[in-house]
């Protein structure tokens, strides 16, 4: 994420903070992820996030909008995700009926701090949507803490900032 | 101000009492009638006063066709601004919004000040004797009004008074602005869902008979749910406020204007509303912040409403839920609608910090419940342009309506009695002389 990134610690842009292998296991737990997400595997997905207190935030109208004073476009905590999940299952969900097809690419991944076993790691992404006859073209970065477990990488939270976050926008009936 | 094309086409033929051609949802050169006849004509909403709270404030708007800046002057008051440089047509503030005590054009750099005024012409030498500054401030909307901080406008120099069009409709906007014990509420112009969805404007309207079927996953979700502490509508109740065997009503008032009305309905849950707020601090300040500011009963009747009037004013304003909501007509099959989350005034941040997650869980392009509304609105704009059988019933309740003191007409909550309100109003519009 270019304004984080450009912020970034010395050590992070130069050397970088993780070792190459654990840069490449980095990407390719991204790269499932997005895989997972395009293939609208939810309870993979859900399986990646780890603890009680996750967060999963999509900022509205600025990409710091603060949840207290302003409103998010998700902004879900574990319960307010598990009954995201369940409408996305949900035959009855319309917006969500038929699935959109989806596929994006992954780049950019920078991990931009390591503490203990959670790293915080920039990322951004293009994606490409068809659903109903209609083909969008969505852009976001991400923001993600990470824990590096024995199991591989779980989310911890995740912040996505939609390039078209102030922009009329049309339903958004996929994750991101 | 406003030019009236002359159409040749029977408008009040698709339009009957019990049923609407779908035409008018789909036909582009109906759509461009619209704007004329009733975006250019009728009051339109343009912005609550409290967006632009200090002198140099200015949020831009679009009001048809035109696009508006609404500035608030050295003198505090409001101004509403054709955004189009007075010499060659250039937009001189593309800035949606902001601070800014003049206005310059970078055309040729003419500049005006936040009332409007032409302060600054590049050589003016160049200009005869007979050029006055004062000839050429940027036009200004003719009529402006306001209700409890509620500003609206007409492109029209001359019609209905705004008193008139509000009509008996003000009670409802004071259920919005009551619900802040000191009676004031703000909308912030940076807080607000911007969406958009490929179907006619006037889908949008207040429909009571829709949601079982299109918000099934939600009412699922909610029979899952032990409470509905926290529930996504604030005021829903495990009682089902969309039987017609609830005490809630449809309304459909003079001017187009129409409501889902569920005072009745909620009354009787003031106590239980009352108890889930004082389960906190800054919940136990807010009621008791209400009863002094209008007394023990009002403040009761204004808890179990929830500041919720399910207010529709035709043509580009509901008040639904927390939120204003501004509906923007782009072509016959594309609409923008924004949704502003009211702040209220007076109340514990962590009140209005509730507010905003009840808001973003049921609205907004990725939230549980506008999402299907917007999904079932493009289904039934691919449907309508199949116009073999072209009528579009809104006959439901026709033999059950009866009518109030205020004027207004009302129904089962499920009842039509909305939509043929909005599209009587419709018709008044489109083939008035």
């Amino acid at each position: 994420m270019a304004k984080q990134i450009v912020n970034a610690t010395p050590e992070a842009l130069g050397a970088g903070i993780l070792d190459i292998e654990t840069q490449l296991r980095l990407e390719r737990f991204l790269a499932y992820e997005a895989a997972l997400m395009d293939e609208h595997e939810y309870d993979r997905w859900m399986a990646l996030w780890s603890g009680d207190d996750i967060t999963y935030w999509v900022p509205c109208n600025d990409d710091d909008q603060d949840p207290s004073t302003g409103i998010a476009i998700i902004y879900d905590d574990r319960s307010n995700l598990n009954e995201r999940m369940m409408r996305l299952k949900d035959k009855t969900a319309h917006a969500y009926r038929p699935r959109a097809r989806l596929v994006r690419t992954i780049s950019g991944v920078v991990p931009l701090k390591a503490e203990g076993d959670e790293l915080e790691v920039a990322s951004s992404f293009v994606l490409g949507e068809i659903r109903v006859g209609v083909q969008n073209i969505w852009f976001g970065k991400c923001m993600y803490r990470l824990q590096d477990t024995p199991e591989g990488f779980r989310i911890r939270s995740k912040k996505v900032m939609l390039l078209n976050n102030d922009e009329a926008m049309p339903n958004l009936t996929f994750l991101v | 101000m406003t030019t009236l094309i002359a159409s040749s086409r029977d408008y009040g033929a698709l339009v009957k009492e019990d049923r609407v051609h779908s035409s008018i949802f789909t036909d582009e050169q109906i759509f461009q009638d619209e704007i004329e006849r009733i975006f250019h004509r009728t009051w339109l909403f343009a912005l609550h006063e409290s967006e632009i709270p200090k002198f140099g404030d200015f949020k831009r708007i679009q009001l048809g066709r035109f696009p508006i800046i609404v500035t608030r002057d050295e003198n505090g008051e409001i101004q509403l601004l054709i955004n189009r440089c007075r010499h060659r047509g250039a937009q001189v503030c593309e800035a949606q919004r902001g601070n800014a005590k003049r206005f310059q054009c970078w055309y040729h750099g003419w500049t005006y000040d936040s009332k409007g005024d032409l302060v600054g012409v590049t050589g003016p030498e160049g200009y005869d004797k007979n050029f006055e500054a004062e000839q050429h401030a940027l036009a200004k909307v003719p009529r402006v009004g306001s209700y409890r901080g509620f500003v609206f406008a007409s492109l029209a120099e001359e019609g209905m008074s705004f008193d008139e069009y509000l009509g008996p409709t003000k009670k409802f906007f004071d259920m919005m602005v009551d619900s802040s014990p000191i009676g004031e509420v703000e909308v912030r112009p940076g807080v607000v869902n911007k969406t958009m969805y490929r179907g006619n404007w006037k889908q949008i309207g207040m429909d009571g008979y829709h949601p079982h079927y299109v918000h099934m996953s939600v009412f699922k979700i909610f029979s899952k749910r032990e409470s509905t502490t926290g529930s996504a509508v604030g005021a829903l109740h495990l009682e089902d406020p969309f039987a017609d065997t609830s005490l809630s009503r449809t309304r459909g008032f003079p001017n187009g204007h129409a409501c889902l009305d569920f005072r009745e309905q909620r009354r009787p849950h003031a106590a239980t509303a009352i108890e889930e707020l004082e389960r906190s601090e800054e919940g136990r300040q807010y009621v008791a912040d209400m009863v002094a500011a209008h007394g023990r009963e009002r403040a009761e009747e204004l808890v179990a409403w929830h500041g919720d009037p399910h207010l529709g004013l035709f043509p580009n304003l509901q008040l639904i839920h927390g939120h204003v909501r501004v509906v923007i007509p782009i072509s016959p099959g594309e609409t923008e609608v924004l949704m502003y989350p009211v702040f209220l005034k007076g109340v514990e941040p962590g009140i209005n910090a509730k507010r905003l997650r009840a808001h973003e869980a049921f609205y907004g392009p990725a939230a549980a419940g506008s999402p299907d509304d917007a999904e079932i609105f493009e289904r039934t704009q691919r449907g309508l342009l199949a116009d073999a059988e072209p009528w579009v019933l809104l006959s439901r309740g026709i033999e059950r309506e009866q009518v109030d003191e205020d004027g207004s007409v009302t129904a089962c909550i499920s009842d039509e009695v909305t939509q043929r309100a909005q599209m009587q109003e419709w018709k008044r519009l489109m083939t008035a002389r």
